[in-house]
C-alpha cells in the first residue's frame, strides 16, 4: 500500500446564509514520502481541508481513505484512534503547554496511544534528537525562540511514527530564518521516508515541496513544479 | 482505560499538571472545601469531645445502679428479691422498708453529757436485710453490720447512717451504746460510710434496723424501696428485667429508675450542640462544590485549544472528561485534607483550653479527605462533559 491518502469527491461547507462551501468536489492522492505543498490564499479552505485529512473534521460529501481504508464512515471512537496513531499534526500557533517542559511536551504526544511512560519518554528522547532540541529537554516552552518552538512541536508529532505529518501554516510565526531550520528540517524527514503535507499562503514554503497544489474555488489546482506562482 | 491506554498514574500525572500551572488559582479554589470541610470536622468532632466530656462524668459506679420505688404497698415480698439476685448481671440487691409510712421517727442517744446532743431528733428508720451495705454502696466504718442471726432472732440492734451517728453523736460501737427509737432501746452495733448512690441521701441520714426487728418495734410495712447494684452495663438490662422478676403478678406496681444510658447520653450531647453548626458546615460545603464547579468550567473554557490539541493527539472524550474530573477530584480532595487537618487541629486548640480529652472518630478523620473528593468529582461533572462535548476542531482554534 503506498497510498497514505486518497480523497474522491470531497465536499464540506458550514451552515449560513447563504451556506459557505468551502470544498468541493476535491480529488487528492498522497502517496508515501510525498512532499506535498498547498497553497491558496487566506479563507481558501486550506485549514478545512487539513481538518478533513486529519480526521478532526468530517466531509459532507464524497470518500475518504487513509492507508487504504475508508474513514467517512467511522464512527468517532474509531477516527480518533486512527488520528492518534497514524497522523502528525503541527500547526501555526505550535499548541505546546506553557507550563510543561520540553520533554513533558514531547510525551504527551504518545499519552493517548497506549505507550507506556518509559516508552514515551524514550522516544521523546529519540524525536527531540531528530529536531535537534535535546540540549532544550528541561526548558519550559516560554523561554524557546519561535523556531525552537515548532521543533518541540515536530518532536511531538513524530513521536508516534505517524504515517502522514500534517502541517498547517508550520512557519507563518516565524521569521525568515528560524523558517529556514524548520524547512531544512522538513526535507531532512522526507528523506527518512515520512509523508510530509504542508499547508501554506507562502510560495517560498511551497517551493520546498516535491508537489504544489494549489486550493481555487475549494479545488485542488496542481501547480507545474517551477512555475512563478 | 485499557487498549486505547492511558493509565491512571498518567491521568493523575496530567491532571496535577493543570492543576499546579495555575497554583494560586487553585489555592482559591481549595479554600471553599477547605472551609466546609473544616466547619463540618470541627462541629463533629468538638460535639463528640463534649458530648464524650459530659457522659463521663458518670463514672462507672452511677451506671451501674438501679432503683425500684413500690407504688402499691406488698407488691414485693422479701422473698421475691431472691428471684432479683439471680437475675444475671445482679451484683448486691437489697429492700428496704420505712416506719410507718415514711414518718421520721424520734430517737435520742444516751449521752447525756451533751445535752444538745441527746435531744430528740426526728430520723428516718428503715428496716433491711443483709445485703443492705452493698446495695447502697456503704461501707461498714466501724463496727459491723447485722447478720441473718439478727434477723432470725428479731435483735434489737441498730446500725446508723454517718449523718445520722454525727447527730446522735455516737462515735464508737465497742461500748454498747444504746439508742432510743420511739423510746424503744436497741444496742448501737455499727455505724456505715458515706453512702456512693448519689440518689440515697437518705441511707446516710437513716437507723437502720434489721426487717423483723423493724417491723415489730416501729410497724415497718412491706418492702417499699430495692436498691440494686449491676455488673458494669448491666444496669439497662436489669432494669428492664427487675419488675418481672420482684413482682411477676404485678409488675406496672413497680417504678424504675435506672441511669441514663451513656451512650444515648453522648450522642443526645452530639445532637444539641452540632445541628446549627452541622447545617452551616454543610452550606459552606455547597458553596466550596460550586466555587469548584465554576473554576472549573472557566478552566475548561480557557484550555479549549489544550483540549482540541489532546484530541488531536488521539485522545477520546472520555480521556477529555476523565481528566477535568481528575482535576476537580484532586482539588477537592486537597479540599478536605487541609480542612480535616484545620478541623482536628481545632478541635485539639477548643479541648485543651477546656480542659477537655479530645475525641476524634477515626472515620470522621479519614472520611473527610474522601467526602471533598467526592465533593469535587461531583462538582466536575458538568464542567467535564462540556469539555468532552467540544469538537476537536472547533477546540483548536479556541483560545491556548
Ligand atoms: N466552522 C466554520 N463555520 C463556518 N465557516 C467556517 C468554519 N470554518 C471555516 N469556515 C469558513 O471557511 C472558509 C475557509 O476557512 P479556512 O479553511 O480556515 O481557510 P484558510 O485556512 O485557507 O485560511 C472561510 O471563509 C471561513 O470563514
Ligand atoms: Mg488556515
Amino acid at each position: 500500500m503506498t497510498e497514505v491518502i486518497r480523497l474522491t469527491g470531497v465536499g464540506r461547507s458550514f451552515p449560513g446564509d447563504p451556506p459557505v462551501h468551502v470544498l468541493a468536489g476535491v480529488e487528492l492522492t498522497v502517496r508515501r514520502g510525498d512532499y506535498v505543498g498547498i497553497v491558496g490564499p487566506s479563507g481558501s479552505g486550506k485549514s478545512t481541508l487539513l481538518n478533513v485529512l486529519g480526521l478532526l473534521d468530517r466531509p459532507d460529501t464524497g470518500s475518504y481513505l487513509l492507508e487504504g481504508a475508508e474513514t467517512t464512515a467511522l464512527g468517532d471512537r474509531q477516527r480518533t484512534a486512527l488520528r492518534g496513531a497514524r497522523i502528525g499534526f503541527v500547526f501555526q500557533s505550535f499548541h505546546l503547554m506553557d507550563y510543561r517542559t520540553v520533554e513533558e511536551n514531547v510525551m504527551l504526544g504518545g499519552l493517548y496511544t497506549g505507550l507506556t511512560r518509559t516508552q514515551r519518554r524514550d522516544r521523546a528522547a529519540e524525536a527531540l534528537d531528530r529536531v535537534a532540541m535535546s540540549h532544550r529537554r528541561t526548558f519550559l516552552p516560554t523561554r524557546l525562540s519561535g523556531g525552537e518552538r515548532q521543533r518541540v512541536a515536530i518532536a511531538r508529532a513524530l513521536i508516534g511514527a505517524p504515517a502522514l505529518l500534517l502541517c498547517d501554516e508550520p512557519t507563518g510565526n516565524l521569521d525568515s530564518v528560524t523558517t529556514g531550520a524548520v524547512l531544512d528540517l522538513f526535507d531532512e524527514l522526507r528523506a527518512n521516508g515520512t509523508t510530509l503535507l504542508v499547508i501554506t499562503h507562502d510560495d517560498t514554503v511551497a517551493g520546498r515541496a516535491d508537489r504544489r497544489i494549489r486550493l481555487r474555488d475549494g479545488r485542488p489546482v496542481p501547480v507545474a513544479a517551477g512555475a512563478p506562482r | 482505560m485499557s487498549r486505547t491506554g492511558v493509565r491512571l498514574r498518567d491521568l493523575l500525572g496530567e491532571a496535577l499538571g493543570g492543576i499546579g500551572s495555575r497554583p494560586a488559582r487553585t489555592a482559591l479554589t481549595v479554600l471553599g472545601t477547605v472551609l466546609g470541610i473544616g466547619t463540618l470536622v470541627t462541629t463533629l468532632g468538638v460535639s463528640a469531645t463534649a458530648g464524650n466530656q459530659i457522659a463521663g462524668r458518670f463514672d462507672a459506679a452511677t451506671a451501674t445502679e438501679v432503683t425500684v420505688t413500690v407504688a402499691v404497698p406488698g407488691a414485693v415480698g422479701r422473698a421475691a428479691l431472691g428471684n432479683l439476685r439471680r437475675l444475671n448481671g445482679v451484683t448486691a440487691a437489697s429492700g428496704y422498708s420505712r416506719s410507718r409510712k415514711g414518718d421520721e421517727l424520734p430517737v435520742r442517744s444516751t449521752l447525756l453529757r451533751d445535752p444538745s446532743r441527746a435531744a430528740l431528733r426526728k430520723v428516718p428508720v428503715i428496716g433491711t436485710d443483709t445485703a443492705f451495705p452493698a446495695a447502697a454502696r456503704a461501707a461498714v466504718a466501724t463496727g459491723r453490720f447485722f447478720d441473718q442471726g439478727h434477723l432470725d432472732r428479731r435483735d434489737r440492734v441498730a446500725v446508723l447512717g454517718t449523718e445520722a451517728a454525727r447527730q446522735l453523736g455516737v462515735t464508737r460501737v465497742g461500748n454498747q451504746p444504746a439508742v432510743f427509737v420511739d423510746d424503744q432501746a436497741f444496742t448501737v452495733i455499727g455505724i456505715l460510710g458515706t453512702s456512693g448512690r448519689t440518689d440515697q441521701a437518705l441511707v446516710n441520714n437513716a437507723v437502720v434496723l434489721p426487717w423483723t426487728t423493724a417491723e415489730r418495734t416501729v410497724r415497718a410495712g412491706p418492702v417499699d424501696t430495692v436498691l440494686v447494684t449491676t455488673a458494669l452495663g448491666a444496669a439497662p438490662l436489669i432494669a428492664a428485667q427487675a419488675p418481672v422478676a420482684l413482682s411477676p403478678n404485678d409488675p406496672l406496681a413497680l417504678q424504675v429508675s435506672a441511669p441514663p444510658d451513656p451512650d444515648s447520653l453522648r450522642a443526645g450531647v452530639a445532637q444539641d450542640v452540632s445541628g446549627m453548626l452541622l447545617v452551616l458546615g454543610l452550606v459552606s460545603l455547597v458553596v466550596g462544590a460550586l466555587g469548584i464547579a465554576n473554576v472549573t468550567l472557566v478552566t475548561v473554557l480557557e484550555r479549549t485549544a489544550e483540549i482540541g490539541l489532546r484530541r488531536a493527539l488521539g485522545a477520546r472524550r472520555r480521556h477529555i472528561a476523565a481528566q477535568f474530573l481528575a482535576e476537580s477530584m484532586i482539588v477537592g480532595l486537597l479540599g478536605g485534607i487541609v480542612g480535616a487537618s484545620t478541623g482536628i487541629l481545632a478541635v485539639v486548640v477548643i479541648s485543651v483550653v477546656r480542659d477537655w480529652t479530645p475525641v476524634i472518630d477515626g472515620t470522621l478523620a479519614a472520611g473527610a479527605p474522601l467526602t471533598g473528593a467526592l465533593v469535587g468529582l461531583v462538582a466536575g461533572l458538568y464542567p467535564a462533559s462540556r469539555a468532552a462535548a467540544l469538537q476537536p476542531a472547533e477546540a483548536l482554534r479556541g483560545p491556548a
